[in-house]
């Protein structure tokens, strides 16, 4: 869906990124991460022609993106930002309107996009015809995402969307993302400095230093202990080996011989963490996973 | 201070305008100075009764709208009686007498609409309209019945009505074509300035310099600029350009209005949300379509106060145009100076206030409801 082949950017002298390659597949919600100045939102910038590549090419459906219009390319792509960016002397249904206004949808259907979108990302309907000023900051993060939707792009860019808003919004929204990518199956590349946020929402991470891709893989596969140390030690939040617990299911580990009638059992859809944890706390190495059992030597096994 | 000891202050000032300075004037012509009639003497019953509607609008405890109302109602009163008074002083003397306002009188008018104008801005929106339609009202309806044609003052402005008239639509003519003018010249550039930073450095710099030399040297020394341009190039005669007359006093007003309006331009383009400019970028807006749909509508309350500021010079400022031969207001108070005739003096000096007043107004106004929306 979105291909980087052999791509740098340089401003002025110095290289953003350098000989960067990389693969999203449809569907994929895929994030970016590293330290400020690794590159990782000019890398998201290069995918709708916001930044242009020096050399190398970028790949969007297919086609090299160096050869297509700009605005044209730029409307077919969502893309939501850390300070929303909304209009301050627009209404929030003609912020969401945007899009769909420059493909030239007619009023009524734009109308009905706009309330179908409300819905979408869950804000009152009555909303709709205030100015994002008497927004609070998780209303207009909405706001931004449906303004992203509008026009139903099959590729989403999200630059650091949840940076500004409290914790718990932070929560509701990355549990909004994460129930609107599972519905809608959209591609989505998400720039974050924030190793959990990646790892709890993505399918494929990215980790970027100084603008080279230094891992790119699914998130239990960058903690574990032969991925490249630099991601291991972002990602894994000084204890790289629960984290990697934490993302793999309970099911991997499972032994299908029933657990001692005595053990203490074990919720469907927890983690190998929440196992550890359990196991921690009742003192038994052995607990009840649906029919059968799990150990933990092989919960053990599963960490490394 | 607070609202109540202001209304208190302005009530004495009032009182003390009425009691101590001289009210009316009789003089035996229009140029001879008058003896003077001190204080309300003149007024009779009606500077009591003024009073005591005045001093009703200044507690707090009475309503807004209730002592506005009795504050107009004052002001009202004080004026028709200062015409009434002043046709009693002229019974009997010969037709060249004047009856004119001494300083006691304007210090008591400016007095009591502050204090009506100090209780309208409580008002809401449309009550405060209503109180402007009513005192509009309150002079207009004693004007048709005559009750000032003895103030010598309007014997002036009868004497001289089409020239002041003409005067008036004459000013508003240059001051028009003067911020047409800077217009022209400030929006090019600042939009230059704002595309091409390295450029608002310079163009600020010259426009600031404009406002550094003294208006009246400005407009003096275009005259000979403008002579030596038209010695150059005869041909410029024909578009209607003179040394003296209309054109340096358009050419140095513009001069002086171009910084205030460069100024909000860039300021206003500048203002606008770079987050919300990157937006519409990222979203496909062109950049023609992001000036128009998010840079100009967020300039606009910022350019608003500019223009106000431009507009309310330009009125003042086309005022000098009187002596360099343009005319306007300005003419009828340069000559009002020359003769020492001070009813001609205000006859230019008071439309020019209010009309620097009302745009200030308006454009607050517009500034206010633009403010609103963004």
């Amino acid at each position: 869906m979105i291909a980087f082949e052999n791509v740098s950017v340089s401003f002025d002298a110095t290289e953003a990124l350098s000989c960067v390659n990389l693969q999203v597949a449809e569907g994929v919600l895929c994030a970016l991460v590293g330290p400020s100045g690794s590159g990782k939102s000019t890398l998201m910038k290069l995918v709708n022609r916001l930044v242009e590549p020096s050399a190398g090419r970028v790949l969007v459906r297919g086609a090299d993106v160096a050869g297509q219009d700009p605005a044209r390319l730029r409307r077919s792509i969502g893309y939501v930002m850390q300070s929303t960016g909304l209009f301050p002397h627009r209404t929030v249904a003609a912020n969401i309107g945007t899009v769909p206004r420059l493909l030239g949808w007619d009023s009524s259907r734009i109308a009905t996009r706009v309330a179908d979108l409300l819905e979408l990302v869950q804000l009152d309907p009555d909303l709709a015809q205030r100015l994002p000023g008497a927004l609070s900051g998780g209303q207009a993060q909405r706001v931004g995402l449906a303004r992203a939707l509008a026009a139903d792009p099959d590729i989403l860019l999200m630059d650091e969307p949840f940076g500004a808003v409290d914790p718990i919004t932070r929560r509701d929204l990355r549990a909004e993302l994460r129930r609107i990518h599972a519905g809608t199956g959209k591609t989505i590349l998400l720039v974050t400095h924030d190793p959990e946020e990646a790892l709890e929402l993505a399918s494929q991470v990215v980790v970027l230093r100084d603008g080279a891709v230094v891992a790119d893989g699914a998130p239990a596969a960058l903690v574990a202990e032969d991925a490249p140390e630099f991601a291991r030690t972002l990602l894994g939040g000084g204890q790289p080996g629960l984290r990697r617990l934490s993302l793999l299911p309970a099911e991997v580990a499972r032994d299908a011989c029933p657990a001692p009638a005595d053990a203490p059992a074990l919720p469907e859809g927890a983690t190998l963490a929440d196992a550890l944890s359990r196991m921690a706390e009742t003192g038994r190495d052995v607990l009840a996973l649906g029919k059968g059992s799990l150990r933990l030597e092989a919960v053990l096994a599963r960490g490394r | 201070m607070r609202a109540g000891e202001a209304g208190r202050a302005l009530l004495l000032l009032a009182v003390l305008a009425g009691l101590l300075l001289p009210w009316l004037t009789v003089a035996p012509n229009r140029l001879l100075p008058g003896t003077a009639t001190n204080g309300f003497s003149g007024l009779g019953w009606a500077a009591a009764a003024a009073l005591a509607a005045l001093a009703l609008a200044v507690p707090r405890r009475v309503p807004a709208w209730l002592g506005a109302a009795a504050g107009l109602g004052g002001v009202a009163l004080l004026l028709v009686a200062t015409g009434w008074a002043a046709a009693d002083s002229l019974e009997g003397l010969a037709s060249a007498a004047r009856a004119g306002l001494g300083g006691g009188f304007w210090l008591g008018l400016v007095a009591g609409a502050a204090l009506v104008v100090a209780r309208g801005a409580a008002l809401p929106g449309p009550g405060r309209a209503a109180l402007a339609a009513v005192a509009l009202a309150a002079l207009w309806l004693p004007w048709q019945a005559g009750s000032f044609e003895s103030l010598s003052l309007v014997v002036e402005y009868r004497a001289r009505q089409a020239a002041v008239h003409a005067a008036l639509l004459r000013h508003l003519m240059l001051a028009g074509a003067a911020l047409a003018l800077a217009l022209l010249l400030a929006v090019p550039l600042a939009w230059a300035g704002f595309r091409r930073p390295g450029a608002a450095g310079p163009v600020g710099a010259t426009l600031g310099a404009v406002q550094v030399v003294p208006a009246i040297a400005l407009f003096a020394a275009l005259i000979p600029l403008l002579a030596g341009l038209l010695a150059l190039l005869p041909a410029l005669r024909g578009l209607g350009l003179g040394a003296i007359g209309p054109a340096p006093a358009v050419l140095a007003t513009a001069g002086y209005l171009a910084l205030p309006l460069w100024r909000s331009v860039l300021g206003g383009l500048a203002a606008a949300d770079p987050a919300a400019v990157a937006a519409a970028r990222a979203m496909g807006m062109t950049e023609g379509g992001i000036t128009r749909e998010v840079r100009l509508p967020l300039a606009l309350p910022v350019f608003a106060g500019g223009l106000r500021v431009a507009v309310v010079q330009a009125i003042g400022l086309v005022t000098l145009g009187g002596l360099v031969g343009a005319g306007g207001l300005g003419a009828l108070v340069f000559e009002g100076l020359s003769q020492f005739a001070t009813d001609l003096m205000l006859l230019g000096a008071l439309p020019i206030m209010a009309l620097a007043l009302a745009a200030d107004a308006l454009i607050r106004l517009l500034e206010h409801r633009l403010g609103a929306s963004a």
